[in-house]
Formats: C-alpha cells, sequence, structure tokens
C-alpha cells in the first residue's frame, strides 16, 4: 500500500512555503526636506522557520544550544518523495522509506 | 453500536487553529537589525534576535527558559522524545515506536514494521 501525501491546501501550504522558504524584507528610508536630511531608517529583517533559518545560518538568540538532537536531525532528514514523511537519509538510501515502504532501488531492478 | 469506524483524523486540516499548530511546531526565527537617523545622525538602532516555537520545540532545540523554569519536571523529558504524526489516526507517537512497532492508537503499522514482522514469521516457520 502506497501512502499518499495528504492533500495540502489553503492557509497550511501557504504557511508551510513562507517559513520553508523565508520572507527578507531589506529596505532603505529616507525622508528629506529641501536639502536637509530629516529622517533615515535602514531595516533588515528575515523570517524563517528553524530548519531554514539553519539551513542559511542565521544567528539564533544568545543562550540557545545548537547540538541537541534536534539540530542533527534536521541535518540528517529528508522527506520520502511519496508520503512526504521525514526519515533519516541514510535509512532512506539503504532499506527505502520506512514509513511508506518507497524505494528508489526497485526501479533499478525492471530496468 | 458503532457508528464512525473510519481512522482518518478528524482534524480539519485547514484553519487557524492549524496554521498556528504549524507554526509553533516548527519554529519561527524572526531576525531584525533596524537603524534610524535623523539629520545623519544615527539615533537609535534596534537589534532583534527572536526564536518562537511551542514548548516542546523549544525544548528541543535547546533555546533558553526564562530564569527560575524548572526543567527537570517529566513534561520535559517527554517533549525531549521524538514524536511525529500517525499518518492514520493523526496521534503523536513516539517516532522509534511508530516505526518499528505500530501507532498505539490504531495500529497502524509502518512499511519497515510489516517488513520486520514478514521476517519473524518467516524464522518461526523455518524453526518448527
Amino acid at each position: 500500500m502506497v501512502i499518499l501525501r495528504p492533500e495540502e491546501t489553503g492557509l497550511k501550504q501557504l504557511l508551510d512555503r513562507i517559513l520553508d522558504k523565508g520572507v527578507t524584507i531589506d529596505m532603505n528610508v529616507r525622508i528629506d526636506l529641501g536639502s536637509l536630511d530629516l529622517l533615515g531608517a535602514k531595516a533588515r529583517i528575515v523570517l524563517a522557520s528553524f530548519e531554514t533559518a539553519e539551513k542559511i545560518g542565521l544567528d539564533f538568540p544568545g543562550g540557545t544550544v545548537l547540538n541537541t538532537p534536534a539540530w542533527q536531525d534536521l541535518k540528517m532528514k529528508q522527506p520520502c518523495p511519496i508520503c512526504g514523511m521525514e526519515s533519516k537519509r541514510e535509512d532512506l538510501e539503504k532499506e527505502g522509506c520506512p514509513w511508506c515502504g518507497w524505494n528508489y532501488r526497485q526501479k533499478e531492478r525492471y530496468e | 453500536m458503532i457508528e464512525n469506524t473510519s481512522l482518518t483524523p478528524e482534524k480539519d486540516s485547514s484553519g487557524l487553529a492549524d496554521a498556528i499548530d504549524r507554526i509553533l511546531d516548527k519554529g519561527l526565527v524572526i531576525n531584525a537589525d533596524i537603524a534610524i537617523d535623523v539629520a545623519g545622525v544615527e539615533l537609535l538602532g534596534i537589534k532583534i534576535r527572536a526564536a518562537l516555537a511551542s514548548f516542546e520545540t523549544a525544548a528541543r532545540y535547546g533555546l533558553e527558559f526564562p530564569f527560575g523554569t524548572n526543567l527537570e519536571t517529566a513534561a520535559w523529558k517527554e517533549a525531549m522524545i521524538e514524536k511525529e504524526e500517525c499518518p492514520q489516526c493523526g496521534k503523536r507517537v513516539d517516532t522509534e515506536e511508530l516505526l518499528n512497532f505500530a501507532c498505539p492508537w490504531c495500529g497502524w503499522e509502518s512499511a519497515r514494521a510489516k517488513k520486520r514482522k514478514a521476517m519473524k514469521v518467516g524464522a518461526k516457520v523455518e524453526v518448527q
């Protein structure tokens, strides 16, 4: 039996996308009156999920322990192309997806 | 008589509650550097390093908790166990148990658990 990736629609999918891709706001605002610089504002803002933040090397608040098992998992886990469940890359390559049984090697056998 | 025998999760998969669940579960990082100057003089600088997550996610990613939080309670130990949603019933279950055995709530079995079971049955037959 193959479990199909649950159909994701609407808000949930939108949110997932935004969090996974990350959002950057980079702006410079300058207000001047005549030739006089009145007000200037510079803002660099990023918004991302933990996973993305780790990948692109964002700074975490001071005091965060960056070597808990959860961080290791982020580096090692891969989603299955069929069911979308995450498992260790090593497992995925050796035994196939432990969740749904998908295995890319099966394809090789037929060819 | 049991009327509802379907094992599909009853949770509505769209909607605000689910969106909040998702954000808290994945965690959100908000970093900002803002500088404001008036007439060429740097007046105000703001540096924000913020992380937003549920207690469980925060504990697993080692975020710092306010001073005085007792991190030795049973709930924290529970939070450190890796959990995954059962694809069938949607309950959050210990990943190891779900993958290697079955979902303790609905009995769903992963491909790996099925394979293991088949191997065990094969071994028993050989012994007999």
